[in-house]
């Protein structure tokens, strides 16, 4: 009993004198003579120790059981999440007097969500935000993908300039790196200009404020987030098994389709899943670069929040988002199988014989259908070179990287300008705005005190995040799908929804206005962010490596910190970097929660940004991405002296 | 039970726990305890405006009166005055609220004594118009929303000066951009369907909605955060556009040749006002800042360094003549410009919401079509 449990929790196998040795004879040598009397007596007097025992060992291993390390996450969750989302769903029933659809329904409670859909304006936009994020989703992957390709391939300096390049650009205020595509893509921009210029057209295109002006830029502002995932799976891959595909014949294209991309399919859907909810969100990018038919729901619910009247409508569009999105993200999980990313199985087909029976005719068909097509067609792929792929691949990369590092060098070139308000080319360069913002002491304050939050936030989300994924992964709790949706949903709650009853929580526990309280709000989505990371990289994890330091001697977490940890590093790196930044970008929650002694980066530049229209946005996100050069250029140098003898 | 082939870890157990609590407190190090000391907390538009609030107000406020100002970003401050007040937790003393949130807050508020601010304060009130001074709430700025163009888009000097003109791409040829708004919106396109001014409200939806379909194809954007309109026209993606005019106003100010140019004809003002919340925790330090607002002279300074105006016509004379065009409490803009009427927008719509809600469904309405 103690020995199935422990072998499936997996993370350790219990030794030492409490363990095993009840298990097994605890009749020593003795003579042979005595020993079926002896056994005998013992197995009486034993089957009552075996019970103690037993319950003893069940108590232990249910302690030891790794389902337990989800609690952590789920206070804090249950605290700072379940709460307001309670207090939100109040709201959403709340009956107001004088609503007159709710004669109509007959239940005053459910008048707010009578209005949802009493007219077709919120339920197509709940529809088009979808549409939208499935876009954003798809486009990333076909981006984002080659992009991880084209970084675990490079080595050393390149690597790191490649990293670079995906990671930076989210050290911008997401105002500069939409004004950069405005720039880019508008009527008198370059790209315009230089089709004019070739005399392909007469009129500049109308290539903003429309479609694909909004899913280019959500894509580039989420491209990372899925390049970084589903580097995390490649980076575990074990070279040696491409080579052996390659060795029985495989060409590089087979080899890749059937080898390689099916051991990262945990991080490309972890990041599918991350990035379709993070897109669903999207007020700002939409609301500056698309056009009236762009509509997102996020739209709606900040329009919302303007209005005092009507209390509950909000809570009622924030609720119905929620619900319809987890029923979204549970189909779309059943019929994907996202339980791949946290190395669950898929239901095995339905029990029974006439089951039975339809499951073997199944295979057999697809048997066929592999025989007569799906081999054949694979050999002839396998027969195309590498090269035109791996071009095509490349190709894609750098457009993806391009469209990353364009924006920081335009924001840069602004920063420069000598024009009192953003003009692109600026018509002479200076150093006014540098004068001004490093001059000003506020700036700097706001700057260190959104890194501190940010850093606040990153340990408890890292730590929270990373106990929970190792609990979802490594037990076997039932209904994992349940459990990962609960943990997902946060992040799928609008912030300026949540952020509302978060305050009111908040004022009663005294937490306004200080970094703790605005941490807790940023590690409610920063939990999901690692968990989701997390969980993809725990599965390429040499779990043989982990039995055999157990067996060795170490305790639990030895293992842990020695053999896991190591081996998802990268992931947990990823996870801790995005949910630094989940926090060091967040407006809505700074909005709600900030204080008299306290105001963070984000927040400070959309007060000037409604205020005036000169360049410090520009500066602070040029400053910001000097900062982080400057530091990696030092800590290489710091290395590099370390390490020489 | 040290098993002896154990590798010994370099890994220290205290020194690592012990740093990461150093790391830890030097984290929260930002933590003070909340002081009595004398103080008042107002809410604080942020940014640039802020800082010179701060420089020409609150830093002379604490250091005459010994009272220290605090400031809290505004941001949707209504839902945040309700939620205070319900909690029994009232943390700000002076709050900004939205013209029609006024009467929609009437039972989180105190009243104004006004009798107890100083004799200049008194004065700029007798001078203010009279919807700008109510029983809860004193307007302490006027803002301005007005049809702006760039000069440079109309070569032929043929400048749009009405609503009519705005909706008229003959003979003013050029894209236009207005506010994904309700307000002045339909205000401005039934003044563009030939509706008189005194006449326009309440306001007829359906007409309104019907003047507005014909101007959308020529519509580049309809905005949503303030300073994107003057950027469009300075990037040359509009023409013409529905916008704030203190954006323009303290780009003027900072470089006369900008092409963008206003026209205060049919242009909208409407008022901000500042309360102070039911249960402040310093009431009377509430109203001594109020007050040194609300003084004329220093209402001047400000409005020289923001561009922003008290509405008062005290204020107006009390500043610099080269630095107050474009302001909204001069002479000509209360001439020309028309009142916005918050109390028609706040007040309840054929659905149950407000007119302003009712509205904004049916214009989102329109659009996603």
């Amino acid at each position: 009993m103690g020995a199935a449990v422990s072998a499936q929790s997996g993370v350790h196998v219990s030794s030492g004198p409490g363990g095993q040795a009840g298990q097994g004879d605890r009749s020593d040598a003795g003579t042979h003579a005595g020993q079926d009397v002896r056994n005998r007596r013992d197995a009486h007097a034993s089957a009552g120790a075996h019970q103690n025992a037993d319950m003893r060992r069940t108590f232990a291993a249910t302690l030891r059981n790794p389902a337990w390390l989800l609690v952590p996450a789920l206070l804090f969750l249950g605290m700072f999440y379940v709460l307001p989302l309670v207090d939100l769903l109040r709201l959403s029933v709340a009956s107001d007097a004088g609503q007159s659809s709710a004669t109509s329904v007959g239940l005053p409670w459910l008048a707010h969500y009578a209005r949802v859909f009493a007219v077709p304006l919120y339920w197509e936009s709940l529809l088009r935000t979808f549409g939208i994020a499935a876009a954003v989703a798809a486009l990333c992957a076909m981006f984002g993908y080659p992009t991880a390709l084209l970084v675990h391939r490079a080595q050393g300096r390149w690597r790191l300039a490649l990293m670079l390049a995906i990671v930076l650009p989210y050290f911008i205020s997401v105002l500069i790196r939409t004004y950069s595509w405005m720039v880019l893509l508008g009527r008198n921009g370059p790209i315009n200009k230089l089709l004019q210029g070739l005399g392909l057209i007469d009129e500049p295109l109308a290539l903003i404020f429309n479609r694909a002006s909004v899913l280019i830029s959500i894509s580039a502002v989420l491209l990372p987030l899925m390049v970084l995932t589903v580097l995390g799976s490649l980076s575990r891959l074990d070279p040696l098994i491409p080579r052996a595909a390659a060795a029985s014949g495989a060409g590089p294209l087979a080899a890749f389709w059937r080898v390689v991309f099916p051991q990262t399919l945990p991080g490309l859907l972890a990041g599918l899943l991350l990035v379709f909810i993070s897109a669903l969100g999207f007020f700002i990018t939409p609301s500056l670069l698309g056009g009236p038919g762009d509509q997102m729901f996020a739209m709606h619910i900040t329009q919302q929040a303007d209005f005092l009247a009507s209390g509950g409508f909000l809570q009622a569009l924030a609720a119905v988002l929620l619900a319809v999105t987890l029923a979204v993200v549970v189909l779309a999980g059943r019929f994907l199988g996202v339980e791949f990313i946290w190395g669950g199985q898929r239901a095995a087909p339905t029990l029974g014989h006439a089951g039975a029976q339809s499951a073997r005719w199944t295979s057999a068909v697809s048997a066929r259908l592999a025989d007569v097509i799906g081999w054949p067609v694979l050999r002839v792929i396998g027969r195309i070179p590498a090269l035109p792929a791996g071009l095509v691949s490349t190709a894609l990369a750098a457009f993806a990287l391009l469209t990353l590092l364009l924006p920081i060098a335009i924001g840069a070139l602004i920063s420069f300008s000598n024009s009192v308000y953003m003009r692109f080319p600026p018509p002479s360069y200076s150093l006014r705005w540098y004068e001004k913002f490093l001059s000003d002491p506020i700036w700097l304050a706001s700057l260190l005190t959104s890194v501190q939050v940010a850093a606040l936030a990153t340990l408890i989300s890292v730590l929270l995040g990373t106990t929970a994924a190792l609990g979802l992964v490594r037990s076997t709790l039932r209904g994992k799908s349940a459990w990962m949706t609960f943990l997902v949903s946060p992040l799928i709650v609008p912030g300026v929804v949540l952020g509302l009853s978060l305050y009111s929580l908040f004022l009663r526990a005294d937490l306004v206005g200080g970094v703790w309280g605005l941490a807790a709000a940023h590690a409610i989505g920063g939990i999901p962010l690692v968990l989701v990371i997390v969980a993809a990289g725990l599965q390429s994890v040499d779990r043989l490596q982990e039995q055999a330091a157990a067996v060795h001697g170490a305790s639990t977490l030895r293992v842990f910190w020695f053999v896991t940890l190591p081996a998802i590093r990268p992931s947990v790196a990823a996870a801790a970097f995005f949910a630094f930044l989940h926090s060091f970008d967040d407006l809505v929650f700074a909005m709600f929660l900030s204080g008299s002694r306290m105001t963070t980066l984000p927040l400070r530049l959309w007060g000037n940004v409604n205020y005036k229209l000169d360049p410090v946005p520009a500066v602070v996100a040029t400053f910001e991405v000097g900062l982080i050069l400057v530091g990696l250029f030092l800590a290489r140098a710091a290395w590099s002296a370390r390490s020489r003898p | 039970m040290k098993n002896q082939y154990a590798v010994s870890p370099q890994w220290h157990p205290l020194k690592t726990w012990l740093s990461v609590a150093v790391a830890l407190s030097a984290l929260c190090a930002s933590g003070s305890a909340w002081s009595q000391a004398k103080e008042v907390v107002t809410q604080d538009p942020g940014g640039t405006y802020g800082e010179n609030l701060r420089r020409l107000v609150y830093d002379p406020f604490a250091k005459e009166t010994g009272i220290k100002v605090l400031t809290v970003q505004e941001a949707r401050g209504g839902p945040r005055i309700k939620a205070q007040v319900e909690a029994k937790r009232t943390e700000w003393d002076l709050a900004f609220i939205f013209d029609q949130e006024v009467s929609q807050l009437d039972a989180y508020l105190s009243d104004i004594d006004y009798k107890k601010l100083s004799p200049q304060a008194q004065a700029t009130v007798a001078s203010l118009p009279k919807e700008a001074v109510r029983p809860k709430g004193v307007a302490l700025q006027v803002i301005g929303v007005a049809l702006v163009y760039n000069k440079e888009a109309f070569p032929s000097k043929n400048y749009p000066k009405t609503w009519a003109d705005f909706w008229n791409v003959k003979d003013f040829p050029g894209k236009r951009c207005l506010p994904q708004w309700s307000r002045f919106v339909f205000e401005s396109a039934l003044l563009a369907d030939g509706v008189a001014p005194d006449k326009l409200y309440p306001v007829d939806f359906d007409r309104a909605l019907r003047k507005i379909e014909e101007i959308k194809p020529h519509v580049v954007k309809w905005w949503q955060t303030n300073s994107q309109a003057p950027q469009l026209l300075l990037d040359g993606e509009a023409a013409a556009c529905l916008s704030y005019t203190g954006p323009v106003a303290r780009l003027k100010k900072e470089d006369a040749d900008a092409p963008l140019e206003l026209t205060w004809d049919q242009a909208f003002t409407y008022y901000d006002f500042f309360s102070i919340p039911k249960n402040a925790p310093h009431p009377e330090a509430a109203l001594q800042l109020l007050s040194y607002r609300l003084d004329a002279q220093r209402a001047a300074r400000v409005a020289e360094a923001t561009s922003v105006a008290l509405p008062s016509p005290r204020v107006y004379d009390a500043a610099d003549p080269k630095l107050r065009d474009y302001w909204t409490n001069s002479p000509e803009v209360e001439k020309k410009a028309i009142k916005w009427n918050a109390d028609f927008w706040g007040a309840k719509a054929p659905d149950g919401t407000t007119n302003e809600e009712f509205a904004q469904q049916k214009l989102n309405q329109l659009l996603a079509k």
